[in-house]
């Protein structure tokens, strides 16, 4: 019990997301493969991009930079898997390890602020993808769904993706790294004095940061079987909205891969739950700004309302 | 010297702004007249107004990513209340101006009272004013402007637009304002040292909380000129302004840790960024190029800016 409880840190995220899970299949009626399908592929960009926010946080920085580093993944691999399949992946991946390097670089190298460093490099990396791929075209096979993300026959292979990638993560996460980014994010000088290399740490985050968010890209390339130019724009702030809802303190130091998993889980379903419950979509924004608002407003308000009742 | 080092900052980004107007005059002669350079001045002012509040809400240590779809919804309001009458003019500005002042109150309120960190507040906030407005226009903005306004938008006197008029007055009284008032004196102190601050008695919470709703207001008075500057109010007219702002607030030399900086800074690289952009689309350059070159500027000032002060800065 123990263990399960260190497994999933805070363990609200979880059961929220069982509740809405519930809602859904109570409004829809069922729930089978294609619904989990659906469900896991429809996640499984956010749940990425987030996991690299969240490795960020971690360390106390942000990363503006990471949806349309997904948008020029994306736009590499619908240009160039077609005619080489190992090109395709490769260059994807480097292109967001190389973009992590640079964030990393800038921000330790020159210590200058996370948030605006990346502002800049967000402007750089929209401009790169509208440059590689003006318009939404490019070609992924159809083949590749079936391998990452299944079919209609194979549904479970998408839960499996998202269950893989979030082992790695917490894995990585329980590994010596992971400690380093745990404490630098506690304490920088602290971190510093027992031997921890903060620079390399923190660089090394945003490169991991950058790879996992081109991932992310890939993953959305192949769903829609093409590119696009502004695909990882939408990511940019749920990515972070995303690492709150999981219950991590934008100060860092603290957090469990899991509940940022959760976290984008919840943002994904709500989605679907407005739709199956005829809600027009106008209240999407609405109803996921106010969920924000509550889940990192609560423990405040409960210090807040018992301020009031003491006066 | 103090003085050297406050305007170091705006001289250094005024004299980026001069090689720009001299690579647009190369590209397109001609451009460095009077008339082009004031209606370059009035297609700043907007920025220029969103900029000052998140300035003021920056020097407390916060940020505002709520101005988007404050800008967006005041504009909605006032064109739908407005119904192109002026009669309703002030009316309709009014309750768009409550818009922004109401959204900077709940924003100050839980950044300050329910200690939830400035980014997630006006982002959340953010996405409700976004799914407020679809809710409220139903998807398509309805009314107009009145023509008083829009005479009072892109209008002028004597070659001079009113709106560069409106913006020099409330930029010069923003920068005294913070430098030589006691609510300036304030700000800056609850930004540097909130709990130094807090114990010479000074009420932090109250000083927070006006920077936001400030912010707020600004937004909502600059999305009600924007949309008389337009004709119309269209959703997200306001997401242009957000990322601007901001990198015009961090490359004008306020501090994104608060305490430090002013609107003169900021004003300054309202101008630079606005010129910039200018002569880009002069330069006849593609969307793409134009966004690479923009975000490497942002960059280079930064970097560029570090090396002048660097020692200074307490991180």
């Amino acid at each position: 019990m123990s263990a399960l409880r260190r497994i999933l840190g805070n363990n609200w995220p979880v059961s929220v997301f069982l509740l809405l899970l519930l809602t859904l299949i109570v409004l829809k009626g069922r729930f089978n493969g294609f619904d989990m399908r659906a469900l896991s592929v429809n996640s499984l960009p956010l749940v990425l991009i987030a996991l690299a926010q969240f490795l960020i946080i971690l360390t106390r920085g942000i990363d503006l930079s990471l949806g349309p580093i997904a948008s020029v993944a994306a736009s590499l691999m619908a240009l160039h898997i077609s005619d080489n399949a190992m090109l395709g992946i490769a260059l994807p991946l480097f292109a967001g390890l190389g973009a992590g390097l640079f964030n990393g670089a800038l921000i330790v190298g020159l210590r200058l602020p996370p948030i605006i460093v990346t502002l800049a490099t967000m402007s750089i990396w929209q401009g790169v993808a509208l440059v590689l791929l003006p318009d939404p075209g490019g070609s992924v096979p159809a083949g590749y769904q079936a391998i990452f993300m299944g079919s209609f026959s194979s549904p479970v292979i998408g839960l499996v993706t998202l269950v893989v990638w979030t082992a790695l993560v917490t894995w990585l996460l329980s590994s010596r790294f992971g400690l380093s980014l745990r404490a630098i994010g506690s304490d920088e000088l602290a971190a510093q004095m027992s031997g921890i290399r903060v620079r390399r740490t923190k660089i090394t985050a945003y490169a991991v940061g950058g790879m996992l968010a081109a991932v992310s890209g890939m993953y959305l390339a192949v769903a829609m079987t093409s590119g696009s130019p502004v695909v990882g724009d939408g990511y940019i702030l749920s990515s972070i909205a995303a690492v709150v809802i999981g219950g991590v303190p934008l100060v860092g130091g603290r957090g469990a891969p899991i509940a940022v998993v959760m976290g984008a889980l919840i943002l994904t379903i709500t989605a679907s739950l407005l739709y199956f419950a005829h809600v027009t979509s106008f209240y999407q924004s609405l109803i996921n700004g106010l969920i924000l608002l509550v889940v990192v407003g609560s423990p405040g308000g409960r210090d807040y309302a018992a301020g009031l009742v003491r006066r | 010297m103090n003085a050297v080092r406050t305007a170091a900052v705006p001289l250094f980004l005024l004299a980026l702004t001069l090689g720009m107007l001299a690579l647009g005059q190369v590209l397109a002669p001609g451009l460095a007249n009077s008339g082009n350079l004031l209606q370059l001045l009035k297609i700043a002012s907007f920025l220029g107004l969103v900029a000052l509040g998140q300035t003021l809400v920056m020097l407390v240590g916060g940020i505002d990513l709520s101005v988007a779809w404050v800008v967006t919804g005041s504009a909605v309001v006032f064109t739908a209340l407005c119904a192109g009458l002026d009669a309703n003019t002030a009316q309709a500005a009014a309750a768009a101006i409550a818009v922004g002042l109401v959204v900077g109150l709940v924003n100050g309120f839980g950044v300050v009272k329910l200690r939830i960190s400035p980014i997630v507040m006006t982002l959340a906030m953010n996405n409700i004013m976004l799914g407020a407005t679809l809710v409220y226009t139903g998807g398509t903005p309805s009314g107009g402007v009145s023509p008083a306004l829009r005479a009072l938008a892109t209008g002028g006197v004597g070659g001079m637009p009113f709106m560069v008029i409106v913006w020099l007055l409330v930029g010069t009284l923003a920068i005294v304002a913070i430098r030589y008032s006691r609510w300036g004196r304030r700000l800056l102190a609850v930004g540097e040292n909130a709990t130094v601050s807090y114990l010479n008695g000074i009420a932090n919470d109250r000083v927070v909380i006006g920077a936001y709703v400030i912010c707020g207001t600004m937004a909502s008075i600059t999305g009600i000129l924007f949309a008389a500057f337009s004709g119309s109010s269209f959703l997200g007219m306001g997401d242009q302004f957000v990322l601007p702002a901001i990198a015009a607030v961090v490359l004008g030399g306020t501090s994104m840790f608060g305490g430090r900086g002013g609107y003169g800074g900021t004003f300054a690289a309202v101008i630079f960024t606005t010129m910039l952009s200018t002569v880009l689309v002069i330069g006849n350059i593609s969307a793409g190029v134009r966004s690479i070159i923009f975000g490497a500027a942002i960059l280079a000032a930064l970097i560029a800016q570090r090396l002048l002060t660097r020692g200074e800065d307490r991180d």
